[in-house]
């Protein structure tokens, strides 16, 4: 669906659907004129947020639905990503060093990379529900 | 077998190639530590991983190589990779897992002085 400057879509609560969302994610940005590599980068931050938001607020609830939403601004594209859910425990910064040594799993990188790869990320919840994770990327000119 | 990875083993020298080609993620990645496992109980000790340039990696993926990275420690053996796109290169870097294996731009330069 697209309204003005937004481009919405729905996922399925499971793992591999991502995948439409950041090709989705991928071509607004192609089309607002990102480069490649922060394309990339979009792509990455895009995934994990919903592979979140899939496996760690809705559960892989299957009749739960995540929902993508893409806005479209003169200098910079806002990607949110809601989840269903009851809320996501705040997971601290991942070592590479404690996961190697078998003191902590081996999981629990995706919120590291989505702060690591866009410009700006904000962890709320939404008022009717659910977890929202909005990330912006900004055009560099 | 995962439709979504094809894991190949090949041997050059004293070097396991496992060839990953497709998405690396926590449910693909069982392929791969089904290959590590079996060049590690022929006793292999140089692994060269060589991804897919146009493959999908995730989170889940990059834990699944930490605990390979953690397994090959322990058992003394040493890990290279190349095939990587330079994106990947970057997240790698991102997440200390260069401190662990070094990243080559081809499979010839990885194979030197191995």
């Amino acid at each position: 669906m697209m309204a003005d400057n937004k481009v919405e879509l729905h996922i399925p609560s499971v793992i591999g659907y991502e995948k439409i969302a950041m090709e989705c994610a991928a071509s607004t940005a192609k089309k607002m004129g990102f480069t490649e590599d922060r394309i990339e980068d979009l792509k990455t931050a895009v995934g994990e947020a919903c592979l979140n938001a899939i496996e760690h607020g809705n559960k892989l609830d299957t009749s739960m639905k995540v929902g993508v939403t893409l806005t479209v601004e003169e200098s910079k594209l806002q990607v949110s990503v809601k989840d269903q859910g009851k809320g996501i425990n705040q997971i601290p910064t991942p070592h590479i060093e404690n996961k190697v040594a078998g003191k902590d799993k081996p999981r629990g990188w995706g919120i590291f990379l989505i702060k690591s790869l866009v410009n700006e990320v904000f962890f709320e919840q939404s008022p009717e529900g659910g977890n929202v994770t909005k990330m912006i990327i900004y055009l560099e000119k | 077998m995962n439709k979504d990875i094809q894991v190949s083993i090949s041997q050059k020298d004293d070097v396991s190639i496992l060839q990953i080609k497709g998405d690396v993620t926590a449910i693909t990645g069982e392929s791969i530590e089904e290959a590590y496992q079996k060049v590690t109980t022929t006793g292999a000790k140089k692994m060269l991983f060589y991804f897919d340039q146009d493959g999908y990696i995730n989170s889940g993926g990059i834990a699944i190589l930490i605990g390979i990275a953690s397994e090959s420690r322990k058992n003394e053996q040493r890990m290279r990779i190349t095939g990587l796109s330079p994106h990947f290169q970057k997240i790698f870097n991102m997440v200390g897992l260069t401190k662990y294996t070094e990243i080559f731009p081809t499979e010839e330069l990885a194979l030197k002085d191995f």
